[in-house]
């Protein structure tokens, strides 16, 4: 059985085109015309992948993204008008993964499913219990503690941890990261890793304004320490 | 055909019409004040000598008795009255007695004078001695028992000195006022003109682009209806500008929901090519084709109509400037393009906006590959605080007179549509002039350096400090 994936997309013929095509990819694909709708629909039976056209009648796509982050980790993707606008960032803080501009051929939305759901899966076999101090990072169960909580963590905010601390004290550019974390080349968009590292700032930084253990390095990129 | 006089602009033609009036007014008024002073000042002397004279010529009339001899004559003369520049010269019998170390004696007496005197008249002449003017007066003292004759002389340097000391003044004076009148023009036909300077300032920047550009409510009546007319037109001129660019921002918006349907739907019947006949094969190939292209112009519209509406902005970021070329050129739709760097350039990082650029050469070396046949270099070196990236092709090249038109929306070049210059769109080129220049750089295509046929698009960028962006 395919992966289910949940599309949220007022316009029907958009919704019906996307899905036909996804299928064709080998998709299971649920359809949802409203925020609400897709509430309702996830809420009886979970995707694996939710796709979110930001511009919707009634309930916004951030609203919608922020209402599915409270209850899942799945997989996001936003689909918003235009790369160079605020809605990309706002719609990554509101809990997406990654995002899409319209219009955007059926072969980049499955690529970006790929993407999302190949990171899944736990990255590095080889790192089995990383300790950053009090924090501590067991890749194999993707389980994250900080103080001895187990903290929760997106799949990609952890694809992220694992990432940066497979290689404690290395410098990672965003170039890097796209391309290990999202499966972006080089041109990938750098406030995906941004967003993202403000997020897992949030979540395991004691105080996530003076981080310690996510640090920036000015120029270059980030990198994990004690 | 304008005469010289007009060619020289107002303000000047104004300063020198002043700095002219200034002049003839100080000469004429330095003319009169001088020809004034020294016939005054002349006149006052020449009372005051012949005053002195005839006092001195009683005097010695009544001084000079028959028993006199030589020296009593002298101490006569000796003892005449005399102020400053007044000479004395009395003749007795054939014997001329003057003072002793006098600027005047009888060889300097006009002989026309002496005559006059000796037939009985008393005279005054004005003339000069030894180069100074003088007021010489003689009379015969006719009743005096003694055959003798009286002359004295008033030497005029003082008010020669006076005059030239006045002129001097008074040419200074005649320079100072006509240099004042020509700076007064200046400053009146620049305070008059001002209100044109802001008004060719405006429409400059109007021009520029800077479409809310205004003009102030000027103080002056005279000008208020020309300020209200010119902003007048600026408004209903960006009203018109800002409802265009509004328009067709609007319908590439509208016209993307269509355009997924459309990919995606060419996708599922991409997906049963194999199935379909030949014929409908070939036309699914033309949608698919069409279907790209048309994605791409709407893309292009929406991107360049974001300049139009002033949102674009950049979002900068430190890039590896040679690093961040190899990558774009790799992605590009030539990815076999030659990147040649020079040594200095190699660790240069500038603050760019990654997509933006990365765009700029795509669509540069997407252009080459149309329009230029054969290989593709792209050349990366440092300029004045400029890094200069140039993609040169080996087409036919642009000719001079297309070299700028080629950056215009829609532009098509001369050789019969088949050069274009785009990515396909029509807005390659002019959405690379906009990225750059967004960036505050500069975009131009000249002839390849090496003197072989081809084009070679240049875009000069602003070295700024990365680190001034994290």
């Amino acid at each position: 059985m395919g992966h289910r994936i949940l599309t949220v997309e007022d316009d029907e013929r958009i919704r019906t085109s996307v899905r036909l095509a996804l299928e064709d990819e080998g998709y299971d694909v649920v359809e949802a015309e409203s925020g609400e709708d897709a509430l309702l629909a996830f809420g009886q039976d979970p995707a694996d992948v939710v796709l979110i056209d930001i511009m919707l009648p009634g309930m916004d796509g951030f609203e919608v993204c922020r209402a599915i982050r409270k209850i899942s980790d799945v997989p996001i993707v936003m689909v918003t008008a235009r790369a160079d606008t605020h809605d990309v960032v706002a719609g990554l803080e509101a809990g997406a993964d990654d995002y899409l501009t319209k219009p955007h051929a059926p072969k980049e939305l499955s690529a970006r499913i790929r993407a999302l759901l190949r990171r899944v899966r736990p990255a590095d076999p080889g790192a089995r219990h990383l300790v950053f101090g009090e924090l501590e990072i067991i890749p194999d169960e993707g389980v994250v503690r900080v103080a001895g909580d187990e903290v929760h963590l997106t799949k990609t905010e952890f694809r992220l941890l694992v990432e940066l601390g497979s290689n404690a004290g290395r410098v990672f550019s965003r170039e890097v990261l796209l391309e290990r974390v999202w499966g972006y080349g080089y041109f990938g968009d750098g406030r995906l890793v941004d967003v993202h590292i403000r997020r897992l700032r949030t979540k395991i930084e004691p105080d996530p304004a003076n981080p310690r253990h996510v640090v920036t390095v000015r120029g270059l990129g980030y990198k994990l320490q004690a | 055909m304008r005469s010289r006089w007009e060619r020289l602009g107002l303000r000047a033609r104004v300063s020198l019409v002043f700095a002219l009036g200034g002049l003839l007014l100080s000469v004429t008024l330095a003319l009169v004040t001088l020809g004034f002073t020294r016939q005054s000042l002349l006149d006052q002397r020449e009372d005051a000598a012949f005053a002195s004279f005839n006092g001195n010529g009683r005097s010695v009339q009544t001084q000079l008795t028959e028993e006199a001899d030589e020296a009593a004559i002298v101490a006569i003369v000796e003892s005449l009255s005399t102020s400053r520049g007044e000479f004395p010269l009395l003749r007795v019998d054939d014997l001329w007695f003057a003072r002793n170390n006098t600027r005047f004696s009888v060889e300097k007496l006009p002989p026309d004078l002496v005559m006059l005197v000796e037939e009985g008249n008393a005279a005054t002449i004005r003339t000069t001695i030894d180069g100074v003017p003088a007021i010489i007066s003689g009379i015969l003292l006719s009743n005096s028992t003694r055959d003798a004759a009286y002359f004295e002389a008033l030497l005029l340097d003082d008010v020669e000195n006076t005059l030239s000391a006045i002129s001097f003044v008074v040419l200074g004076a005649g320079v100072a006022t006509t240099l004042l009148a020509a700076a007064l023009g200046s400053w009146a036909a620049r305070r008059a003109l001002s209100p044109l300077g802001d008004v060719r300032r405006a429409a400059e920047s109007l021009a520029a682009g800077e479409l809310d550009t205004r003009l102030e409510p000027p103080a002056d009546a005279d000008l208020a209806s020309l300020s209200a007319s010119f902003n007048g037109m600026a408004r209903s001129l960006e009203d018109r500008i800002e409802r265009d660019a509004r328009f067709a921002s609007e319908v590439s918006h509208e016209l993307r929901s269509p355009l997924m349907t459309l990919n995606a739907a060419v996708e599922v019947l991409n997906n049963n090519r194999e199935a379909m006949p030949e014929r409908s094969q070939t036309a699914l190939g033309l949608l698919n084709d069409d279907i790209s292209r048309f994605t791409q112009l709407v893309e292009d519209l929406l991107e360049i109509s974001r300049f139009d509406v002033g949102t674009a902005s950049l979002q900068t970021q430190p890039l590896g400037v040679v690093e961040f070329v190899r990558q774009a050129v790799h992605h590009s739709t030539r990815p076999d393009a030659a990147v040649l760097s020079t040594p200095e350039v190699d660790e240069l990082v500038i603050s760019a906006d990654k997509r933006r650029l990365a765009q700029v050469i795509a669509n540069l070396i997407d252009n080459a590959d149309k329009y230029g046949d054969g290989a593709i270099e792209v050349q990366i070196s440092l300029g004045d605080d400029t890094v200069v990236i140039a993609v040169e092709d080996e087409g036919p090249g642009i000719p001079e007179a297309e070299r700028e038109v080629i950056f215009d929306r829609f532009s098509r070049g001369s050789a019969g549509g088949r050069r274009g210059y785009d990515t396909g769109s029509g807005l390659g080129l002019s959405l690379v002039a906009e990225h750059v220049g967004l960036h505050g750089g500069r975009v131009w295509v000249e002839s390849r350096g090496d003197d072989r046929p081809g084009a070679r698009f240049v875009i000069a960028l602003p070295v700024g400090d990365p680190e001034e962006h994290e």
